[in-house]
């Protein structure tokens, strides 16, 4: 099986790659090569053989420019951009493409190189349009910078009368990417990514020399969940935004590093703003959760920021209209209404979106008013260790090192759409490690080749007791470092308790056969990024039980995935709304407090491996809306249970009270108690016969899954291009 | 030269018929009180507010032309209630008062000429046409 | 007189009603507002802005604010504060031609001394402090004429790195004067325009109410 495209055959080690994952304890490294010297700019340097001059150059600090190159591709050496001069060498090398030899000596300033560079960039200037004043990469583009950097300070192109300038027909690859071919350089990092991360082999070029055209040859969109990042890729602007497309230059924007929510691996972003408004969305580096890249959700849906916002608060009228009033008039309606309500009667539920603070100020304060109902939408089954032990519903793995396991059972999750970038580590493992996938479930498409266990419940029990007889058996015996990963959407079947016993089971009975003791293989895949933050504090999964007593006052903390509906409740009860998007939730709601979406607040989420991190705020909340535990301790004054805490630093204090890992940002606790939550899973052990079904099933199911990006035009357009692809006959 | 005008008696007629043209005593002890100014002239016209324009070329240039308003306003004159077509002949940008000037345009879509709102309900308020950035829920109505 | 009855006096003395029983706030936004029913031409205008008083208590304070009222309007000591060429125009107010005394308008030097600033001119950021210092050594009450479009909104110098868009984001604004500079006789009527402001004042009538 040849995993790694054809442009793989002249990719060589690369240190830089291996050397965060080297820091880990567990990793049992073959010992490390003999290093030798090399001179880059007479500057000695020791390198591992293998290492590119570009790298060794990088190790001493001399940059060396590039086009085609990229740390996280395979290498092409196309762009010869980075044409160093190497002594006794006839002619100068490319440094991406060239491995250091003993001794070597590298000029990375001398005259050739820089006459070479300068020629290079003549070549590509040849066929560039001029357009930068009308071009989305101005300000942010690799070729005008280096241009001004390393090329020459003047023209001899001057057959503008005669043949031109190359010009290329633009290419329609879907509502996100904007093409504007002409511009394009023929790096192929777009080409690259498509195939060894997004695992979509549409990308290609055809023709050559000057007629030399990227594209996918047929008219086709580019079907992936992580299309966006080839626009970061570009080097030039030939793929940028189609959201953003004319939006701003980049100088203009302010940039405030935040965490996208709208997946559970809480994904490092910078949010561009400019006068007040969300202009786009950008990855940022971690290497520990999203590497550089970013799924198309959380990078396109912040368009949503923009639309269904409820800016006032709203209350129901005598005509039953939801009609905007002040804060005051809302305010005081909520606490009456708690007030009225008798102890046990009183629901609290958390959304998808919702962030430490304000969980822990409206479970403070529904504890104050005598009732402990706090739930949260996704259930979790309670039985047996239940949400006590952290290691029962995190990724214990860690995201990070998912790719450095030889061997990946899925467990009903559909990675691709419910963690799209834990789903690139995945197929980074498959293509780097050789990682195998097994999968149980029903076929979905991975993007990589995958076992197909089967669909049975009943699958996961024989891995478990050890009696089965499939190959997947004996993989996951001989793997030494083996990753089971449930998906969480499986715990809310009945079935759900004894599917987490059994996987709970086998994952602990590999990992106590495992030499390397340091090596977690349960891992639990949340769907939301409020949900491992909410059981850390102690809301209880599920609203099921609650319902059933018939709640007189229900307080929807952002809850807007249809859980509670109006049928259910009884017909007096009092529903109070805290959120920012007007949707399900705000549709049901008697009260409606405008809250802050995660760009507007400053706030703390958990993400799936349990690692806690913060939002800032990018701009102000619209309208009237305020931040969300500000509102919860402001309607806990007026209700006359006052909290005790009145600014941001106090409510980490309370949190931090509570578990001090919900305000140790960045960093990740490892779990315990394995065996603790083995031992009271065992009775649980049932029979099951049910099938493990994924909710994300197609591309189209994944763009639209959560207030905000059920908001968003963007998200939309990405739907009906999909459904439209699927009818085109390419 | 005339002995009167060398003894300045002219100016006594002035005032005299200035008392004369204002109502006698009473009523030009109220003009004085409502525009803090007793003057003489010709009626040149009244527009339609009731606002009459005098003229007299005896006065220094700048002041030979005035406006008296119309009585029911009282103390709250404004310089806004000079209609647009009075407004010119009252500045000299012409000497032809509108109803002697047969060159006036007059169409039917022109606008009636209203006085400075600020301070009522009737004023202008600016409003922006940009859109805004954030785009509000709607409820949906019950039916 | 009767007309402006017919006019404000219905919906008002409702309000009022409300007002006295308590009801929610916005009503007494309204109350407060100091806006009279838009005039109509041909029609008689009575001197005190305060026609809507239903007993004789009410009648009696509102006179007191007439009174009140008067004097303020007609004593306005303006602190000038000329930071531009619309300096030139207002010095032109105080000159004989438009000779803005007549109006009991009075330049004072020491903003301790004057009710009304004007600012004329563009108001740079390194201004803008001294600018609200000197109005916060305003006795109340005071008011404040924009003048000018620098003053107004930035006016031409909008876009600027060091100018204030708009003097009103440093002292509340009670009358903007536009122009660029605004004529000495433009400046004149937003003085007079700011008398008339002064003549709906409502400060004891408030004071009674509460």
């Amino acid at each position: 099986m040849l995993r790694q495209p054809l442009t793989r055959a002249l990719k060589l080690s690369s240190p830089a790659r291996a050397a965060p994952l080297a820091a880990r304890t567990f990793a049992a490294q073959p010992p490390a090569p003999e290093k030798f010297e090399v001179f880059i700019d007479d500057k000695p340097v020791q390198v591992e053989p293998g290492t590119t001059i570009l790298q060794a150059a990088a190790l001493v600090g001399v940059e060396i420019p590039r086009f085609c190159y990229h740390e996280r591709l395979a290498v092409a050496g196309n762009c010869r951009m980075c044409l160093v001069e190497i002594e006794k060498s006839p002619k100068p090398a490319a440094a991406c493409a060239m491995p250091v030899m003993k001794g070597m000596r590298v000029k990375t300033n001398s005259d050739l190189t820089k006459k070479a560079r300068e020629g290079v960039m003549e070549f590509l200037l040849v066929n560039h349009p001029l357009d930068c004043p009308i071009c989305d990469q101005g300000g942010e583009c690799d070729l005008q910078d280096q241009s001004m950097a390393f090329g020459s300070d003047r023209s001899r192109f001057t057959d503008i009368h005669f043949s031109g300038k190359r010009a290329v027909e633009d290419k329609d690859v879907g509502p996100l990417i904007k093409t504007i071919m002409t511009r394009c350089i023929h790096c192929t990092r777009c080409i690259r990514f498509a195939s060894e991360v997004a695992g979509v082999d549409d990308f290609g070029t055809t023709g050559r020399g000057t007629d030399m055209q990227v594209g996918t040859y047929v008219e086709k969109m580019f079907l992936s969940e992580l299309s966006g990042n080839i626009i970061d890729l570009c080097p030039v602007g030939a793929l940028t935004s189609k959201p953003y497309s004319f939006a701003a230059r980049p100088w203009e924007t302010r940039r405030i590093d935040s965490v996208d929510v709208l997946d559970p691996l809480g994904s490092n972003i910078v949010v561009a703003t400019r006068t007040n408004e969300v202009l786009r969305i950008l990855p940022r580096t971690n290497e520990e959760i999203n590497e550089e890249w970013l799924s198309d959700k959380s990078r396109f849906a912040c368009d949503g920021l923009k639309r269904q916002r409820l800016v006032t608060p709203m209350m129901k009228d005598s005509r039953g209209n939801l009609t905007p009033v002040e804060w005051e008039d809302a305010m005081v309606a909520a606490a009456r209404a708690l007030q009225d309500c008798p102890p046990g009667k009183l629901l609290a539920v958390a959304g998808d979106l919702a962030d430490a603070e304000s969980l822990v100020a409206l479970k403070d304060l529904v504890n104050r008013l005598g009732s402990e109902n706090t739930c949260t939408e996704q259930y979790f089954p309670l039985e047996g260790a239940g949400i006590d032990l952290r290691s029962s519903y995190l990724c214990n793995t860690k995201i990070a090192n998912v790719e450095e396991s030889d061997f990946v059972l899925l467990i009903g999750a559909n990675t691709r759409f419910e963690a799209p970038l834990l789903n690139a580590r995945i197929r980074k493992a498959y293509i780097h490690k050789d990682t195998d996938v097994a999968f149980i479930g029903p076929k979905v498409d991975l993007t990589y080749d995958y076992t197909h266990v089967g669909d049975s419940a009943s699958i996961l029990k024989d891995l478990a007791s050890g009696t089965s007889s499939h190959e997947v058996m004996k993989r996951l015996e001989s793997a030494k470092r083996p990753v089971v990963i449930l998906g969480a959407d499986q715990l809310k079947t009945p079935e759900g308790a004894a599917i987490l016993a059994y996987t709970q089971e086998l994952a602990l009975r590999l990992q106590d056969k495992l030499e390397d003791k340091s090596w977690k293989v349960l891992n639990v895949l949340q769907r939301t990024a409020s949900q491992v933050a909410a059981l850390d504090i102690g809301y209880k999964p599920g609203v099921g039980p609650v319902l059933q007593d018939g709640p007189k006052v229900v307080y929807l903390l952002g809850a807007d995935s249809g859980v509670v509906s109006r049928d259910q409740l009884p017909k007096d009860a009092v529903v109070i709304y805290q959120g920012h998007h007007g949707d399900v939730g705000a549709a049901m709601a008697d009260i409606v407090l405008p809250g802050a979406a995660y760009t507007e607040k400053r706030a703390t989420y958990v993400n799936a491996e349990g690692r806690a991190q913060q939002t800032l705020a990018a701009v102000s909340p619209p309208g009237k809306a305020r931040d969300d535990w500000k509102i919860i301790r402001a309607l806990s004054e007026i209700v006359g249970e006052r909290l005790p805490y009145d600014s941001l630093d106090e409510v980490r204090d309370r949190l931090s009270q509570i578990s001090p890992a919900l305000v140790t940002y960045g960093n990740v606790e490892d779990n315990n108690y394995f065996a603790q939550a083995r031992a009271l899973a065992q009775s649980l052990q049932k029979p099951v016969s049910g099938k493990v079904d994924v909710q994300l099933k197609q591309l189209e199911d994944f763009f639209m899954t959560d207030t905000i990006s059920r908001a968003s035009p963007t998200m939309a357009k990405c739907v009906q291009a999909v459904l439209k692809q699927k009818q085109s006959k390419y | 030269m005339s002995l009167g005008k060398i003894l300045a008696l002219d100016k006594l007629t002035n005032f005299f018929n200035a008392l004369r043209q204002n109502g006698g005593i009473k009523g030009s002890l109220y003009k004085l009180y409502r525009q803090d100014e007793l003057k003489d002239g010709k009626l040149v016209g009244e527009d339609k507010y009731g606002n009459k324009y005098y003229e007299n070329a005896r006065y220094f240039y700048g002041r030979n032309r005035w406006v008296e308003y119309n009585d029911k306003v009282y103390l709250n004159y404004d310089g806004s209630q000079v209609p647009a077509e009075w407004f010119g002949w009252l500045h000299y940008k012409t000497d032809l008062p509108p109803h002697q000037d047969p060159s006036r345009p007059k169409y039917k879509w022109m606008a009636d000429f209203t006085e400075n709102m600020s301070g009522t309900t009737g004023q202008y308020v600016p409003y922006s046409t940009t859109r805004s950035k954030v785009e509000p829920w709607v409820p949906k109505k019950a039916a | 007189m009767q007309a402006i009855k017919a006019l404000g006096a219905a919906a008002p003395s409702t309000m009022l009603s409300v007002v006295k029983k308590g009801a929610f706030a916005p009503v007494v936004e309204k109350i407060r507002q100091v806006h009279l029913p838009a005039p109509k031409p041909n029609e008689t205008r009575p001197y005190s802005p305060f026609q809507d008083a239903t007993n004789m208590a009410e009648m009696a304070v509102a006179r007191l604010d007439d009174l009140l009222n008067w004097g303020r309007k007609g004593s306005m000591w303006p602190m000038t504060f000329g930071l531009a060429c619309c300096a030139v125009e207002m010095m032109h107010i105080a000159a004989p031609r438009y000779d803005m005394d007549r109006y009991g308008v009075v330049f004072r030097a020491s903003p301790r001394q004057s009710d009304v600033m004007i600012v004329a001119g563009t108001l740079t950021n390194k201004m803008a402090p001294a600018l609200r210092k000197v109005y916060d050594q305003m006795p109340d009450p005071r008011w404040v004429i924009s003048m000018g479009s620098c003053a107004n909104g930035g006016g031409y110098y909008h876009y600027s790195y060091s100018v204030v868009r708009g003097c009103d984001r440093i002292v509340p604004v009670d009358i903007y004067v536009p122009g660029c500079p605004p004529t000495a006789e433009a400046l004149l009527y937003g003085v007079l325009q700011l008398q008339k402001k002064v003549k709906r004042m409502k400060t004891v009538q408030i004071w009674y109410r509460k």
